[in-house]
């Protein structure tokens, strides 16, 4: 899938932005670290976000779009749908992302006979307490890897999906909250269909964004057979952040600015699809409030305070695309939905001043 | 199915034939042609049903108007009343045969007689039948214009002011119509349309909309209606098109149930009559003047456009109509002593298309049939649909005794007589102006003025009557008949005098119509062709307006001309002696006054100025008329509009910055409006140059895009870069931008200067003279006018929709 190309910032930096990590635990300390400024928090949250990007891309070599991405997700306390041909670096994106992040992450591997209890958990008769207990299945973790989500059945699919929406689990009749952050990446294989249940729309718009990896350029290919020859480098990934930062980053994130015509935008963009011809189903209103929250975790990752129209475009394909449904007409002249939202992104006027 | 299609071309070839209507008194052929329409309408269904070539469907359309045309008008001849048959179709040709005639013998608006109808009638069924072609069989709907232009044609060539403007805007809207049909028809075919964003819809989940035309109809009405408007109002506004000014406003017509006469051109007419060989006879009369009758008068031309003399036209209203009541009192006729003559004139039938009655002035009670009516200023007489061939009737005129000393003794004119009947153009040469006081040189009142000016004329002048000589077209070929060939016939000889007449101060006009003719028994006069003739009519208070007779009489001049006994004085002496008797003492004395009084330098003052007006005037357009300069600095001026309007724009848009970012009462300045402008100031730039600039960039997006096509050096890069940066900053952060305006104004400079140097010359030039942005805006400001026209054209559509009932599908 392809990203929208954001390359290097086109302009410089506002001067004193990147003031280099001056504590011995940067993590920790510079998180407090205010710009000139700008809001405290950012250029703490961006040393931080960068370390963990930096990480990851260690591992996953020549993607950096798509580890932005999912460090976006990340921040904007949403879940990532991957979907790529087997062999791309799904689940290495997921772990390495998981393992950047002192956390606990937990993997489910999705089969046809796997029960919604083995997910959620189990209430089992504790023999020596002589009471039920309760206990905790995988989704009890900061980052949850769904590997191929499609082959479970849609009782497990579902199951997964209310906790990933509610941030919670209910086991006979007990509430126990999840724990933040909370992040589930699933990945999905889109050739082998046979025998798979494909998430259906409703669930598919859970997932605030879905990527696909893509192969990676030659030169990287080759870089990384040296890189995983020796050692695989997902052992030598060493955290660079805990729960607690990604946590304080998601609050900095929160707070970005979103300026009046730059939410107009998100707003007109998604109704653009609910009036498109090629469109059966245009895009819910948690996708707009999916489409803002991601941007503003793009722009905090791009050293900015604010949100601009720039986020929204590069965002609307992977946030928007997996949720909308092409009507018949379409789907056989095999116009697909990221066509869609890429041409309403190059059509629909930008917000600006005095018009 | 066509039947749309059908329908439209039907309504088309309909409204076309709308702009027929000056062409005939009466509606009824309207209605005569909408029954050929949709006869030849539903020939073309019915071939089109039964799948017929397109030749026979031609065939089949002109079959059914003969059918119709059979039925309409020689029905008692056809077999059943429809079928044609032999009698029907020679009925036919006598029938188109009387209708040439007819249409040969009037001007327009011509009587509906029989022949007349069938010509209307069969015309609009031919242009039905070939717009039916066109539009519905051969699908080429645009060229189907071409026989509504054909109706359109002929009512302007026939008549001197065109087709009204609603007629135009009828048609043209019928045609548009069918245009919109037709190409509605063809993007059906094309299959799903793309509709923006903006364009609400019905839910999307339903199945298969239709395709939404909406937007795409709205545009082609816009444009369609836009088209219209132009075609109505450039032509009356732009000097030369049209004669009297926007909706004829300035020929103060439009007041309600007035009409306005026209005839063919009276001079014109009056040549050919000259000139004609057959001499015949127009009219005889019997008249109870002891005296020599006065001159039969047609017309009173009171205009002198600077070519020729016309008659301000005429708004004709009910309230004129002679109805057996007397005539109104002539102008300026309330001292001189008169007597009633009356005057039993008979109109010869074979005389064509005389729509002014030849009446001796100052006629005071006309009895004839018809509808015939008065001009009270001129006291002419005319009818709007009757001709004076082969009637009789009765004039009753006021003779005025006009005496040498009574003339010279009138007074000024009123006001309002002086202004109307005095204006020359400006642009008489000065030397016609100088040659005017030259023959009246030591003429002290009005009248001995016109005394002189007659006898050079007749005597002094050398002219020569000449009835070969040119009718005169053009100012210059009066001035040429009085400086240089002199010579000419009654038009250029009256023309001439009342010019001169009027560059002296006196009002003048002049009358068109017969002289006196022959008289071949006691009180029996005959008038023939050639005593066709014009003479001038100058007023004089008191008398009013008394005729004077420059034009050489007798054998060498016009044979039954006669100058009349007034204005001979001077030139036979005995008479003179006799008619000086009647003038009193005082008046002589105040004849010597005048010559003494100041008033005479005073007037020659007035004369010089006029020379000194005419003359700046000649000097000013020389070679080139006046109207050429101000046309060439018209158009360098809208040459120039665009750039002007582009400076001007990028001077209040930093204004308006910096008052706004000046922080006047102490707190920080705000530079977000200097970022708004410079940002807007750089697209309007790139714009100018042909950049594209597309509406969904970001500044950021936009400012790489730039960047890239330019190939921008280090300097405007950076410059480039700090306007994109100040103007996302103002737009969407929380922070205002820090850059000063200053800064960004040189930046925006600096920019500009790059993109002028990357662009081709071509570009270049056309940002230095048409700047597009400054267009695109002036554009969408018509647009939107544009759009209000089509909202007001649409509304009338929705009206005409709900009074029309729905046709069955």
């Amino acid at each position: 899938m392809a990203v929208g190309t954001h390359g290097e910032s086109f302009m410089e930096a506002p001067t004193g932005s990147r003031k280099p990590a001056s504590a011995d635990h940067p993590a920790r300390s510079s998180v407090r670290v205010a710009g000139d400024g700008r809001r405290p928090g950012l250029d703490g949250l961006v040393q931080v976000a960068h370390k963990i990007r930096d990480a990851v891309e260690s591992v996953i070599e020549g993607k950096p779009d798509v580890v932005r991405l999912a460090l976006t997700v990340l921040l904007a306390e949403g879940h990532l749908l991957i979907e790529d041909v087997p062999g791309v670096g799904k689940t290495m994106l997921a772990k390495a992302l998981a393992r950047s992040v002192d956390c606990t992450v937990r993997r489910v591997q999705f089969t046809p006979d796997l029960l919604p209890s083995d997910i959620t958990g189990v209430s089992a008769y504790n023999q020596e307490l002589r009471e039920f207990e309760f206990k905790p299945g995988p989704v009890f973790a900061n980052i949850v890897v769904g590997d191929e989500i499609n082959r479970a059945s849609p009782k497990t699919q579902s199951a997964l999906l209310e906790c990933m929406e509610e941030r919670q689990v209910t086991v006979d009749g007990t509430t126990y909250p999840l724990e933040r952050p909370f992040m589930v990446i699933s990945t999905q294989n889109p050739v082998e269909m046979e025998g798979t249940y494909p998430l259906p729309e409703a669930q598919r718009d859970r997932f605030t964004a879905r990527i696909s990896m893509g192969y990676p350029d030659p030169a990287a290919e080759l870089e990384m057979l040296d890189s995983h020859g020796r050692s695989s480098p997902l052992d030598r990934l060493t955290p660079v952040a805990d729960a607690a930062d990604v946590r304080e980053l998601i609050e900095v994130v929160r707070h970005q600015h979103v300026s009046p015509g730059v939410r107009q935008y998100a707003v007109d963009l998604v109704t653009a699809t609910r009036n498109h011809p090629d469109l059966r189903l245009g895009a819910s209103p948690r996708a707009t409030l999916h489409l803002v929250r991601a941007a503003r975790a793009y722009a905090a990752l791009d050293d900015r305070d604010y949100v601009l129209p720039d986020d929204i475009q590069d965002l609307a394909v992977p946030v928007l695309a997996h949720r909308l449904l092409p009507t018949a007409e379409a789907q056989v002249e095999r116009r697909r939905p990221e066509h869609v939202v890429a041409e309403l992104v190059n059509r629909l006027p930008v917000p600006s001043p005095g018009k | 199915m066509r039947l749309r299609m059908t329908i439209m071309a039907a309504l088309t070839a309909l409204t076309g034939s709308v702009a027929l209507y000056p062409l005939f008194s009466g509606g009824a052929w309207f209605w005569s042609g909408l029954g050929a329409v949709a006869a030849v309408a539903l020939a073309g269904l019915l071939t089109r049903r039964l799948r017929w070539p397109a030749v026979f469907g031609a065939a089949g359309g002109l079959g059914a108007l003969l059918l119709y045309l059979t039925v309409r008008f020689t029905a008692s001849e056809a077999l059943l009343g429809v079928v044609p048959t032999p009698a029907s179709l020679r009925r036919l040709r006598e029938l188109l045969q009387e209708g040439w005639d007819a249409a040969n013998q009037y001007a327009a608006p011509v009587p509906l007689v029989p022949g007349i109808m069938l010509l209307a009638v069969a015309g609009i069924g031919l242009v039905a039948v070939l717009v039916d072609l066109l539009a519905v069989r051969l699908r080429r709907a645009a060229p189907a214009g071409l026989p509504l232009l054909a109706l359109y044609s002929v009512p302007a060539a026939v008549r001197e002011d065109s087709v009204s403007w609603i007629a135009f805007g009828i048609g043209a809207l019928g045609y548009l119509a069918l245009l919109a049909a037709d190409s509605r028809e063809q993007i059906g075919g094309w299959g799903r349309v793309v509709t923006g964003p903006g364009v609400p819809r019905g839910r999307t989940g339903e199945a298969a909309p239709p395709p939404d035309r909406g937007a795409m109809a709205a545009s082609g009405r816009r444009i369609g209606v836009a088209a219209v408007a132009v075609a109505v109002l450039v032509p009356a506004v732009t000097p030369g098109i049209h004669s009297r000014g926007l909706f004829g406003m300035g020929g103060g017509s439009g007041r309600g149930g007035t009409q306005t006469v026209t005839t063919p051109d009276p001079l014109v007419s009056l040549k050919r009559e000259l000139t004609r060989t057959d001499d015949s006879l127009v009219l005889t009369y019997r008249t109870n003047d002891t005296e020599r009758p006065e001159y039969l008068r047609l017309y009173a031309l009171d205009k002198f456009d600077g070519d020729r003399w016309t008659y301000t036209s005429l708004q004709s209203t009910p309230r004129d109509r002679l109805s057996g009541r007397d005539l109104p009192e002539p102008p300026g006729l309330y001292s001189a002593p008169t007597r009633l003559v009356t005057t039993r004139i008979r109109v010869r039938p074979q005389v064509r298309n005389m729509t002014f009655l030849p009446v001796p002035y100052a006629p005071t009670r006309v009895e004839i049939e018809g509808d015939w009516r008065v001009h009270p200023p001129s006291l002419m007489i005319y009818s709007l649909r009757d001709s004076a061939s082969g009637r009789s009737y009765t004039v009753t005129s006021t003779r005025v005794r006009a005496t040498a000393a009574r003339l010279r003794a009138a007074g000024p004119p009123p006001n309002e007589i002086y202004t109307r009947y005095t204006a020359v153009p400006e642009r008489i040469p000065r030397e016609v102006r100088r040659l005017a006081d030259e023959i009246t040189a030591g003429a002290t009142t009005a009248y001995d003025q016109a005394v002189l000016l007659q006898r050079w004329f007749t005597e002094d002048g050398g002219f020569q009557y000449d009835l070969t000589a040119r009718p005169p077209q053009h100012g210059s070929d009066l001035v040429d008949f009085l400086m240089h060939s002199k010579k000419g016939y009654c038009e250029q000889f009256a023309a001439s005098m009342a010019l001169l007449a009027r560059i002296l101060g006196i009002p003048a006009r002049v009358a068109m119509g017969y002289t006196t003719g022959t008289e071949v028994s006691p009180g029996v006069w005959h008038v023939r062709t050639r005593d066709a003739h014009a003479w001038p009519e100058l007023y004089f208070q008191g008398t009013g307006w008394v005729r004077f007779e420059p034009t050489p009489s007798g054998a060498a001049g016009q044979g039954t001309a006669s100058p009349p006994v007034y204005s001979q004085l001077i030139t036979s002496g005995t008479a003179d002696a006799a008619q000086e008797q009647d003038v009193d003492s005082p008046e002589a004395d105040r004849q010597e006054r005048d010559q003494a009084s100041p008033s005479a330098p005073a007037r020659r003052q007035d004369d010089l100025g006029a020379d000194a007006g005419a003359d700046s005037g000649r000097s000013a357009d020389g070679d080139a008329p006046i109207g050429w300069i101000i046309g060439a600095l018209l158009a360098l001026l809208l040459l120039a509009a665009p750039r002007a309007a582009r400076s001007a724009t990028r001077r209040l848009r930093w204004a308006a910055a910096a008052t706004r970012s000046g922080g006047a009462d102490g707190s920080p300045p705000d530079h977000a409006e200097a970022a708004h402008t410079a940002w807007r100031e750089m697209r309007a730039d790139a714009i100018d140059h042909g950049l594209e600039w597309r509406p969904s960039d970001t500044p950021r997006t936009a400012a790489r895009r730039l960047g890239e096509l330019l190939e921008l050096e280090e300097p405007a890069a950076r410059a480039l870069g700090r306007i994109a940066r100040a103007e996302e900053l103002a737009r969407y952060a929380p922070s205002r931008p820090l850059t000063p305006p200053e800064t960004l104004r040189q930046d925006v400079r600096t920019v500009r200067e790059a993109i002028a140097a990357s662009v081709g010359r071509r570009a270049r030039w056309r940002a230095r003279l048409f700047p597009a942005s400054t267009l695109a805006s002036a554009g969408s400001l018509s647009r939107r006018a544009g759009g209000r026209l089509v909202a007001v054209a649409f509304r009338v559509e929705s009206l005409t929709r709900r009074l029309v009932p729905r046709r069955p599908r």
